[in-house]
């Protein structure tokens, strides 16, 4: 520093970054901005192997305790139930079923919202998108009970055209229908910058060789879009496997997901130890199917490697 | 130079200084204030149903409580099932319970009892006098207080049954209302219904259950609703279902909100079951003390009276006006003879069963 020069605001922060943080630290800025996520899912680790440790004590009636003696009778349970067993394939059913239709609805959509020329059809869009954000899952519930009731919108509409009315409301397809519309926004909402990331040169090029719309679309658009649908589905099918309130609110009560059955466990049961076992299981599912979609498609699909680059994904 | 260094040195230790008695006193001087709030704490927080359960208790005792005593209450309208853990897991680790009243079950103040994570409540004052129903069955002394009885009522809509009211739980079977029946989601106030229209008897429970299981199978058929309080309101209301097993009370509050909703206690009798109060461990010594004195007002002639009828419910306390439309109601017994018509299991065997009948009921309709 000059004599007699005032130093600068941006001097004296360097200076002082120097003292606080000198450069053979610079290397450690990456870790270090990463440890608060990493603290974060640490202590939900934490907490998951708290649930595994109460998983393995049963239920003392005589004290409303969990017992001291390590046990696999609460896994042996949800084996020797078949209500459990239901339950669990319910779920998985359900996940897959709101997952192919989702991500199958999500496609155009977000396809249309990144590539239309219309400013009025994209806010439109992404109005649709973003309303339901702002309205909560317990809201949106109650929306298809006024709906799909027995004398809700939909029969309303029916009787109208002289139609019988259906009954959706409480049913297996009612939750199914409740779900789709739920996740429809996340899936979109992680398709849209796959779309934006492909160049759109590449689907004139495409057409001015003579390929059509929906050829293009197919063998162009779809494969190169692989990162969003797959990240989509991922997501689609984990969020519809621990859901708790479509199931509560439109399944009438005889359509239990896991989590219903694990609240049960918790609440009603007042039986931790069975709760946790059926959380464990419920975490154990979810992670093999998502083990299942890296193993066979890669975690590179998902642009977290990119090809060309040293151990480039699949 | 040094001067302009000094003096800001000077206020920071002098600062420094302050803020560290400060620490050093702050745990006496809240003490002391602790000392001068230890007669009424800032609120009472009392755990309640919502609708017409939360309104009569505002009614009967929470306000005039609070006018008496100046002390505001809050109805915490978390469900009393998921009340439980957080109580429990607060007593358990020494830290302060998240109510200071628990409105519960008898059964699920039965089972915290068990645990030990209920205050005694021995030497309140309007305990003497209450009918032997309020004292707590199988347990020493008054770790909870009963407070009213009340009755699963057969509930239909009017316009469904022109020529009367069903005589039977068999109606909740029949195909003809096929997908418009509802009960509890876990079953509670039908299984005792169940055992005695599936050709068992009371006595027969929890030896054996195996009448009640095959009527909920043939009810399952049937498509029953399941739910919890404030559903049967909403589907009675909106035409969803025309017959339930639920308390008097909603059933009541609907006919009074104008649903064409009515009750009966069919020919097999119907469960009569009791709901009390109680009051977590852990309390500092003053809340805990307005706390009884909460639930001691809940049990005197007024509270009763006001908070009972607005609930369309036989209270504990004798000798207090039945609500005029429920007068010889059979939902509303206050003879013995009325009592003969109910069903009632033991509170001991509801604790110790009556998880696994949720289990079991729970196992049926999931299938």
């Amino acid at each position: 520093m000059a004599e007699g020069r005032r130093p600068t605001a941006l001097g004296r922060w360097e200076v002082w970054r120097r003292r606080l943080w000198p450069e053979r630290a610079l290397p450690l800025s990456p870790w270090l901005l990463l440890l608060p996520a990493l603290l974060l899912t640490s202590s939900l680790a934490a907490a998951l192997v708290v649930i595994g440790e109460s998983s393995l004590h049963l239920l003392d009636r005589a004290t409303f305790r969990l017992g001291e003696a390590y046990s696999l009778g609460n896994y042996a349970e949800l084996l020797q139930r078949p209500v459990y067993l239901r339950i669990i394939g319910r779920t998985a059913l359900a996940a897959a079923i709101v997952t192919a239709i989702t991500v199958a609805l999500a496609i155009p959509y977000g396809y249309l919202m990144v590539r239309t020329a219309g400013a009025g059809l994209r806010k439109l869009l992404l109005i649709g998108l973003f309303l339901p954000f702002f309205l909560g899952q317990v809201i949106r519930a109650y929306g298809w009970l006024i709906v799909l009731g027995k004398h809700g919108l939909l029969n309303a509409g029916l009787t109208g055209l002289g139609l019988p009315d259906v009954a959706l409301i409480y049913t297996y397809p009612g939750v199914l229908i409740g779900l789709v519309q739920y996740m429809l926004p996340f899936a979109v909402l992680l398709l849209a910058p796959a779309f934006t990331a492909i160049p759109e040169e590449l689907e004139l090029a495409s057409m001015s060789l003579g390929g059509r719309a929906w050829p293009t679309f197919w063998h162009i658009v779809l494969p190169l879009a692989k990162p969003g649908w797959i990240a989509a589905g991922v997501v689609v099918f984990t969020l519809t496997m621990t859901d708790f309130a479509m199931p509560e609110m439109m399944g009438g009560g005889g359509n239990d997901f896991i989590a219903n059955a694990i609240y049960d466990g918790f609440f009603q049961l007042s039986d931790a130890g069975l709760g946790s076992a059926l959380a464990i299981v419920l975490t154990a599912l979810g992670t093999l199917a998502v083990a299942v979609v890296f193993t066979a498609i890669g975690v590179g699909t998902l642009g977290y490697i990119q090809s060309g680059s040293a151990g480039a994904a699949r | 130079m040094s001067k302009k260094i000094a003096l800001p040195r000077r206020r920071f230790l002098g600062g420094a200084g302050a803020v560290a008695a400060a620490a050093v006193a702050a745990p006496a001087i809240l003490k002391y204030r602790g000392a001068l709030a230890q007669d009424k704490p800032q609120e009472l927080i009392v755990r309640a149903w919502g609708g017409v359960w939360v309104d009569s208790l505002n009614a009967g005792v929470s306000q005039p409580f609070s006018e008496a005593t100046g002390i505001p209450v809050r109805h915490d309208l978390t469900e009393d099932n998921e009340i439980r853990p957080k109580i429990w897991a607060a007593v358990d680790q020494g830290r302060v319970p998240p109510i200071h009243v628990n409105w519960d079950t008898t059964t699920n103040a039965t089972k915290s009892a068990v645990r030990g994570v209920s205050e005694d409540l021995s030497g309140l004052p309007n305990l003497d006098g209450l009918l032997p129903l309020a004292q707590p069955a199988g347990l020493e002394g008054w770790p909870l207080v009963n407070t009213y009885s009340y009755v699963y009522v057969l509930a239909y809509r009017d316009e469904a049954f022109p020529d009367g009211a069903p005589d039977s739980w068999q109606v909740m079977v029949d195909p003809k209302f096929k997908g418009r029946v509802a009960i509890y989601d876990d079953g509670i106030g039908f299984i005792p219904a169940a055992q005695v229209a599936g050709g068992g008897t009371l006595e027969d429970i929890p030896d054996n259950m195996e009448p009640a299981w095959a009527f909920f199978e043939k009810l399952k058929a049937n498509g029953p609703l399941l739910g919890e309080d404030p559903d049967f309101t909403n589907w009675f209301q909106n035409g969803e279902i025309d017959v339930a097993c639920t308390i008097i009370s909603n059933a009541r509050a609907a006919k009074q909100n104008g649903i064409p909703v009515s009750w009966t206690v069919p020919k097999e009798g119907a469960d009569l079951e009791t709901d009390g109060m109680w009051i977590p461990r852990g309390l500092p010594e003053n809340e805990l003390h307005w706390a009884k004195e909460y639930v001691n007002f809940a049990l005197s002639p007024e509270g009763q009276q006001v908070w009972c009828n607005g609930l369309g419910l036989p209270p504990v306390r004798p000798g207090l006006e039945p609500p005029a439309d429920l007068v010889a109601d059979p939902a509303y017994p206050t003879t013995e003879a009325d009592l003969k018509l109910l069903l009632r299991v033991p509170t001991p065997v509801l604790v110790e069963h009556e998880s696994d009948w949720f289990a079991r009921v729970n196992e049926i309709m999931q299938g």
